[in-house]
């Protein structure tokens, strides 16, 4: 090497960089210990070289292999004295009761190993049949929420009862020393035996001292009043709407929200088969689109603040042909056609026929009492002997409490556990200022809700699962709910509390006891009867007292009702929006706004799910330039309501049938605004999991709360408020909803529906025309029926043993989507949360598809010289103003020549010799080849897994171990990667196969029944076996009205429908 | 055999007692007998005369069993107290003895004071005992069986005792094969030494000869050598080698969540061959959910109490050591013969675990089927001390079982439409069914996805 050459490494050794001659000298780079090493951040993005993660891959892989061979030890721990009844692995059913304020049902609780898992009617006794609506069945899950109460609590410590016991005695004694004043502010109460223990209260504390305020979130105070303005008697009468041939409903959505709601729906449907003697015809009148005006013959869309106007209209067509006198009334704006077709309609049903209001106004009750006096339906369809006593509340005691409460005059309140004034009383924030300025506050809550919160003690209540309970809903119906299991956390029920500061320390079982032994001392169940009476009352789940017959035609106060009716008759609309403020189908009145089944139930009418919105007419939103529609990546756009000083911000649904001028919220959102432990589905929660999260770091609500809009005016609340502006609010808010087509674009082989007067008079031709192909045979193209062509031979053993099968009748479906939630609840369906509902993967087996009537038809277009896509188009669109509205439930079809199978590259959905296009998981490979194949779309993926991925932790259920005991152990739970369906319940079809086979009987109709089948309450879903002539179900395959969705295309569903059947005359 | 082994204790018992008792019955009543010379004969005499009239501590033994033995033992605390010595308690006052036995409310109102401590002692434990429908002669009897009562001779584990055959003939295998081992390996370090030392002996020979020592070769050298003479047969035993790796393979893989064999340790050892085997406990009086459920379930500990109740001990110390788990888990005082209510829930290690997606139904299988439990579980009453899984629990044992087995379709209404519609169909597919004149489960749909999957 010559040693005139310089041989450098870098520009920097070249050109003698200070720098590189500096580090040229530390050969080795200095020392950093491995925990600075650790700590720098720059580490965490870097990522794992290809031999580390080799390395990490083989180990794991072998650890897995280890792990995945040893034997796992499971333990198994038998009872050490089994109770006779119970066999682990068969389900036990109980008898029981709901009651929460708004729902009342008589119910069968399934429990297994000790566990209840399911919901169901009590079709054996009890008022309402056996019908219940999603709320109800989906309560059982509340029962394991962990969010729940654990202890009581005192200034929002955890404290123990005797802590407790001795706080609340001693405010209470003080309280009755100074003669103050002690209020009970209850829900609506009607258990004898709570009554008579707060009876015991009173005497020990003083007659004078305690005061008992009924309050109703939702209030139906009107109905009394009017009663006692009109009949001088505070009461609802009951109500017999299987006899009304002509039902006219002015906004009471007797389906789901007003009164004893469950009855009226076993009621009604009774009347609503077009085959029958005679069909009921239903009129519905008002704003928002209600599930009940959904299913109305004739709905009218009218403003709430024009309802009295249009009754005293109703009330002058009336009197004018039946002899009575009629009130002057502007009938400016009224729908005067419909109303004088609905009263020629009453007429010819006099005696026959129901009018009900919804409003909280005791002078448009008033005119509705007039109106059925003169139609003669009080002893007829009305009944005054037979009272209802659910729906207590009373406005005007509340608004005197709040401002008792606010002049400090209220020592010691309790507030019972079915309510929650702070959040539902519209002048919410004088009642948390009052309630700051009571002396003792008194909490009966089960979760530590806005009113709790704001308690200085906490007695919890039971869940109504753990609960004895008594109720007496109606005159001589007496119903008992009994514990289904012992009570998961430290709670106490709200009547042992109160029992315990009288100084009584009876179980609250034996007290119902003591009260019953003394309320039925008169019917023959004394002495030692009486322990007989009470074993079948508490099997039963409900008792029925024969009373004496009564004269049931009160006699009307003429003077009263036309002074009610001259109110009635002032105009009350005024300029700008109406607010319609309306209990929903899922939530209710927000007393279940944290179950997330019911939140993931897309509503009924809407669809939408997870959220509260603003539902206005299309015209309406078209015209203020807001979205029109919504979709995946098309989210609404959102505004800002203001009405006497309270605004607020909600995302715009453009609802048809929604009355112009006005706009409709939901009650029942906006809960825990305060970030009050309700539970954890009531909040906002981002893209890909966690919280929403508003500039102060708070969790965001779901939705906002309509009540701050509801108004209390003359003492009693209204809901609804006019003069309200609607303002763009200028953003954009993503809307999950389960159905973005809202007509069936003339695809009347899906949907097929008729009036009365066509299914009467003319051939089966002319509403259900049975689908003939053109087929190429014998030289000639021949038409022939769909199923004569074939292109799959039978199934071997096809005619042999049972063929599974269903029929929905589409006349008697009232879309309540209480099947959606009981099949949720059967078959462990995993609730998916707001973002993937809106990417359109929502895991319900079972989906109510609602399509509204178009002003397009094909005949239409062509008349008009459209040309095809443009008729299409004009098609897609909903009538804006008053669609009809037709649901249809839609689930796995079980074709017998199912397309999905052919095409299942590992045949993990195969056909079974009974009919059921059976799906299994542990061999499905997720290639979603069956879900594109399916005519009906009823196919879900399971894109995560739900019951652990982060994502779904504040809405998935299954996340939390103790709501896990909810689960069906019948249904496998499914994971990540594999498709999923109905099944038809084939858990229920093997045990019940089973149970025949031990008995050695065949299987009777009836004796097996899927979770939806079981869940309507208008018996619209028959199941059972095809092959077996006995059956409805192969009874009702030769009916008229029996027809296959898209039977052309010649799958041979085992599930059917009937022709939707709509009293009207074109 | 190990039963028989087992059973032959109990004859001897069985038969000494007999033999016992008629000793007794000799001395006692049959002043005739005695003189007799022929003990045996004179023994089945009397045994053939007991119907005629004569009552005899022989029927006293029966007695006892049919009318005491609910709630006495005879050495220990039950229900009642143990009724050994009673004659000496009661001595002086045999008539009251007798009253009280037929009547004992009759005897209470006679205001005896050892009757009104008998009383106050037990009545709070089981109540009055209610009277018995026997005669004096009877009670006599009774007395005597209960005066001459001998523990019957409890079973030691001793060698030859059939449940410690088993580790003792596996212990004889190994022990043989490590002493054959060990021989041929001596066999090989001196066939080694031999050869070594013949080869240092050729190579020293050679070197005195003057002939050149051959050079070492390495190891791998000789190898290669070796492999390439012997070709054929180093392919074929790669061939083996490679084959025998995918076999075994493929079986440990395949055995991956197979658990033939699991015998897991229980906290309480219970012994199946005992109770199913010897004494006949038919399955379903323990496993009660097998008649109407899907689990055939652990007995809960009530169950246990049913028989342990009076049986307190075991056959050997060890079965008394279990059947006082029980009593520790119901909470049952013994000595008081009395529920405590402290109760600890027994922690049994679950032996048959199914898939979580596979569907399994007991019911079905032993009520509609009426498949032996044996099918299943393996000879249970004979092979199992303890619970172990006998089947595979795969699938495919599962479906080979619905393929083969017939439907049980006599006698249940059930499948009297279905066989009717299935004979008249007419349809090929169908015809093949019937050929074999047999109904199988997988003819009518058992292996069907649906059936065990949802």
């Amino acid at each position: 090497m010559a040693k005139d050459k310089k041989y450098w490494v870098g520009l920097e050794e070249l050109q003698e960089n200070p720098e590189f001659i500096q580090n040229s000298k530390n050969e080795f780079a200095p020392e950093q210990s491995v925990d600075d090493f650790l700590s720098e951040t720059e580490l965490s993005k870097t990522s794992t070289n290809r031999r580390d993660f080799l390395k990490f891959l083989g180990f794991s892989v072998t650890a897995a292999t280890v792990a995945a061979c040893e034997t796992p030890v499971i333990h198994s721990i038998p009872y050490v004295n089994k109770p006779e009844q119970i066999t682990p692995g068969i389900p036990t059913y109980y008898a029981s009761t709901y009651f929460d304020g708004v729902d009342y049902a008589s119910i069968m609780v399934k429990t297994r190993e000790g566990r209840p898992i399911h919901i169901k009617g009590n079709t054996k006794h009890g008022l309402n049949n056996g019908v219940l609506n999603a709320r109800i069945n989906s309560s059982v899950l509340s029962l394991y929420d962990g969010q729940r109460l654990q202890a009581p609590m005192i200034d929002g410590e955890a404290a123990e009862w005797s802590i407790v016991d001795a706080k609340v005695s001693k405010a209470l004694q003080n309280a009755a020393d100074k003669n103050g004043n002690i209020t009970l502010l209850m829900g609506t109460n009607i258990s004898p035996s709570s009554q008579r223990a707060i009876d015991n209260f009173k005497a020990k504390y003083g007659e004078e001292v305690v005061k008992v305020v009924s309050y109703d979130p939702v209030s139906l105070f009107g109905i009394r009043k009017a009663n006692e303005i009109t009949f001088g008697k505070s009461m609802i009468p009951s109500y017999d709407f299987s006899e009304a041939r002509t039902i006219v409903s002015f906004d009471a959505d007797f389906m789901n929200n007003w009164l004893l709601h469950t009855e009226y729906v076993s009621q009604y449907a009774k009347n609503r088969k077009p085959t029958g003697d005679w069909m009921s015809k239903h009129f519905h009148y008002e704003a928002s689109l209600s599930l009940t005006g959904s299913n109305a013959d004739v709905r009218v869309p009218l403003k709430a603040s024009d309802e009295g106007r249009a009754l005293v209209a109703l009330h002058n067509e009336i009197a004018g042909k039946t002899g009575g006198s009629s009130v002057s009334v502007n009938t400016d704006d009224l729908p005067m056609n419909a109303i004088k077709m609905t009263a020629d309609e009453l007429i010819e049903n006099k005696g026959r026929s129901l009018v009900i209001s919804g409003s909280n106004d005791p002078d448009n009750q008033a005119v509705v009492n007039a109106i059925n006096t003169l139609l003669g339906n009080y002893g007829n369809t009305i009944s005054t002997t037979k009272e209802i006593f659910i729906n207590q509340g009373n406005d005007t005691d509340v608004v005197a409490l709040l401002s008792d409460m606010q002049q400090s005059k209220v020592d010691v309140l309790l507030i019972g556990s079915t309510i929650n004034p702070a959040y539902s009383l519209p002048n919410s924030d004088d009642f948390r200022e009052g309630l700051g300025k009571v002396g003792t506050s008194v909490s009966f809550a089960l979760w530590q809700d806005e009113t709790a919160t704001l308690c200085n003690v906490i007695s919890p209540d039971n869940h109504y699962l753990e609960s004895w309970n008594d109720f007496y809903p109606a005159t001589g119906h007496y119903a008992l709910a009994q514990p289904t299991i012992g009570k998961l956390y430290n709670t106490r029920q709200y009547q042992e509390s109160i029992l315990a500061w009288t100084g009584d320390s009876t179980e609250y079982r034996e007290f119902i006891k003591g009260v019953w032994r003394e309320y039925m001392s008169g019917i023959g169940a004394e002495g030692l009867l009486f322990d007989d009476f009470w074993y079948n009352a508490v099997r039963n789940g409900s008792v029925d007292v024969q009373l004496p017959e009564m004269v049931d035609v009160p006699e009307l106060n003429m003077n009263a009702v036309a002074a009610s009716a001259r109110n009635a008759a002032k105009v009350k609309s005024v300029e700008g929006f109406e607010v319609i403020i309306y209990a929903n189908t899922g939530i209710g009145d927000g007393a279940h706004s944290t179950n997330p089944w019911l939140q993931e139930m897309p509503d009924p009418i809407s669809k939408v799910t997870w959220d509260n919105y603003i539902a206005m007419n299309p015209a309406d939103a078209e015209s203020m330039g807001f979205n029109m529609h919504l979709g995946q990546e098309l989210p609404a756009s959102t505004a800002t309501v203001t009405v006497n000083g309270v605004s607020e911000t909600l995302p715009v649904v453009p609802q048809p049938g929604q009355k112009q001028g006005t706009i409709g919220i939901a009650l029942g959102y906006g809960r825990g605004a305060n970030e009050e432990n309700i539970g954890k589905a009531a909040y906002r929660t981002k893209q890909y999991g966690g919280y929403d999260m508003d500039d102060d770091g708070k969790k965001i609500p779901i939705g906002t709360n309509a009540y701050r809009f509801v108004n209390v005016a003359n003492g009693h609340m209204n809901y609804f408020v006019g003069g309200a502006t609607i303002e763009a609010a200028g953003g954009e808010y993503p809307i999950a909803t389960t159905q973005v087509h809202h007509t069936i674009m003339g695809r009347d082989s899906v949907l097929k529906e008729t009036s009365l007067a066509v299914f009467k008079n003319e051939s089966q031709d002319a509403y259900n025309k049975p689908h003939r192909l053109l087929v190429h045979e014998g030289g000639e193209m021949v038409k022939k029926d769909v199923d004569k062509i074939d292109l799959w031979a039978d199934h071997p053993v096809e005619g042999v043993g049972h063929h599974w099968g269903m029929v929905i009748d589409l006349s008697t479906c009232i879309g309540c989507s209480a099947c959606v939630t009981a099949c949720h609840s059967e078959n462990n369906v995993p609730v998916v949360g707001k973002d993937e509902v809106r990417r359109g993967r929502d895991m319900h087996w079972m989906r109510i598809d609602r399509y509204y009537s178009s002003n397009m038809s094909m005949e239409k277009g062509e008349e008009m010289g459209l040309g095809a896509i443009d008729t299409y188009r004009e098609m897609e669109e909903p009538e804006y103003a008053n669609p009809t509205t037709t649901f249809m439930p839609m689930m796995c079809q079980h074709c017998n020549h199912a397309p999905c199978e052919t095409v299942c590259p590992v045949a993990a959905t195969t056909h079974s010799n009974e009919g059921l296009n059976q799906m299994t998981y542990n061999r499905c490979i997720g290639t979603r080849y069956c879900a594109n194949n399916c005519p009906f779309k009823v196919r879900r993926f399971n894109w995560f897994n739900y019951k652990a991925y982060d994502k779904f932790a504040e809405v998935n259920p299954s996340q939390d171990a103790t709501a896990r005991l909810v689960l069906n152990p019948d249904v496998t739970v499914r994971s990540r990667g594999v498709m999923e369906k109905c099944t038809m319940c084939v858990q229920r079809i093997q045990g019940g196969k089973l149970e025949a086979k031990m008995a050695g009987k065949p299987v009777q109709d009836e004796q097996i029944t899927t979770a939806c089948a079981e869940a309507c309450p208008t018996n619209a879903i028959t199941f059972g076996d095809r092959n077996d002539e006995e059956t409805r179900v192969r009874k009702a395959e030769s009916d008229k009205r029996h027809y296959y969705a898209l039977e052309e295309i010649g799958v041979r569903p085992s599930v059917s429908y009937k022709v939707k059947v709509r009293n009207t005359e074109v | 055999m190990r039963t028989s082994i087992l059973l032959c204790p109990i004859f001897a018992e069985k038969f000494a007692a007999i033999y016992l008792s008629s000793i007794v019955d000799m001395m006692q009543f049959s002043e005739k007998m005695r003189r007799s010379f022929n003990i045996f004969l004179s023994a089945l005499v009397v045994a053939a005369f007991v119907g005629v009239g004569e009552v005899s501590a022989q029927d006293g033994e029966k007695l006892f069993k049919a009318n005491c033995s609910s709630c006495h033992k005879v050495d220990q605390n039950m229900t009642g107290p143990a009724l050994q010595g009673v004659e000496e308690r009661w001595a002086g006052n045999e008539e009251l003895l007798y009253l009280w036995i037929k009547n004992p409310n009759a005897a209470l109102e006679t205001g005896d004071s050892y009757v009104k401590n008998l009383y106050n002692e037990w009545f709070p434990k089981g109540g009055l005992m209610p009277g018995q429908a026997v005669n004096d002669e009877e009670i006599t009897a009774i007395l005597a069986y209960v005066k001459n009562w001998v523990p019957p001779v409890r079973e030691t584990p001793v060698d030859g005792d059939a449940l410690a055959d088993i580790p003792v003939e596996r212990g004889l295998d190994t022990t043989w094969l490590l002493i054959v081992l060990f021989i041929l390996l001596i066999l090989v370090f001196s066939l080694w030494s031999v050869r070594t030392s013949l080869n240092n002996i050729q190579n020293a020979m050679r070197a005195s000869e003057g002939t050149e020592i051959e050079a070492e070769m390495s190891f791998a050298t000789k190898a290669k050598i070796w492999f390439l003479k012997n070709k054929v047969f180093v392919s074929i035993l790669s061939i083996l080698f490679v084959v025998y790796l995918a076999v075994s393979g493929y079986e440990a893989l395949m055995g991956i969540g197979v658990y033939q064999g699991y015998t897991p340790e229980q906290p309480i050892a219970f012994n199946h061959t005992l109770h199913a085997g010897e004494n006949g406990v038919a399955c379903v009086y323990c496993h009660t959910g097998a008649l109407k459920s899907k689990h055939a379930g652990i007995p809960s500990a009530n169950i246990c109490m049913n028989c342990h109740k009076g049986i307190n001990r075991g056959r050997n110390d060890e079965g008394t050591a279990e059947i006082m788990k029980i009593y520790e888990a119901v909470g049952w005082d013994m000595d008081n013969q009395e529920y405590t209510g402290e109760e600890k829930p027994i922690k049994w290690v679950k032996v048959h675990n199914l898939p979580d997606h596979a569907y399994f139904n007991h019911a079905q299988h032993y009520v509609v089927g009426e498949i032996e439990c044996q099918e299943c579980h393996g000879e249970i009453q004979k092979d199992y001390t303890v619970a172990g899984q006998y089947a595979p629990l795969t699938m495919g044992w599962c479906i080979n079982c619905h393929l083969e087995t017939e439907v049980k379709m006599e006698g249940n209404e059930y499948y009297d439409e279905i066989h009717e519609r299935l004979k008249e169909n007419g349809k090929e597919e169908l015809k093949k069914y019937l050929e074999d004149g047999t109904i199988t489960a997988k003819e009518l749909g058992g292996w069907e996805c649906a059936k065990c999957h949802y």
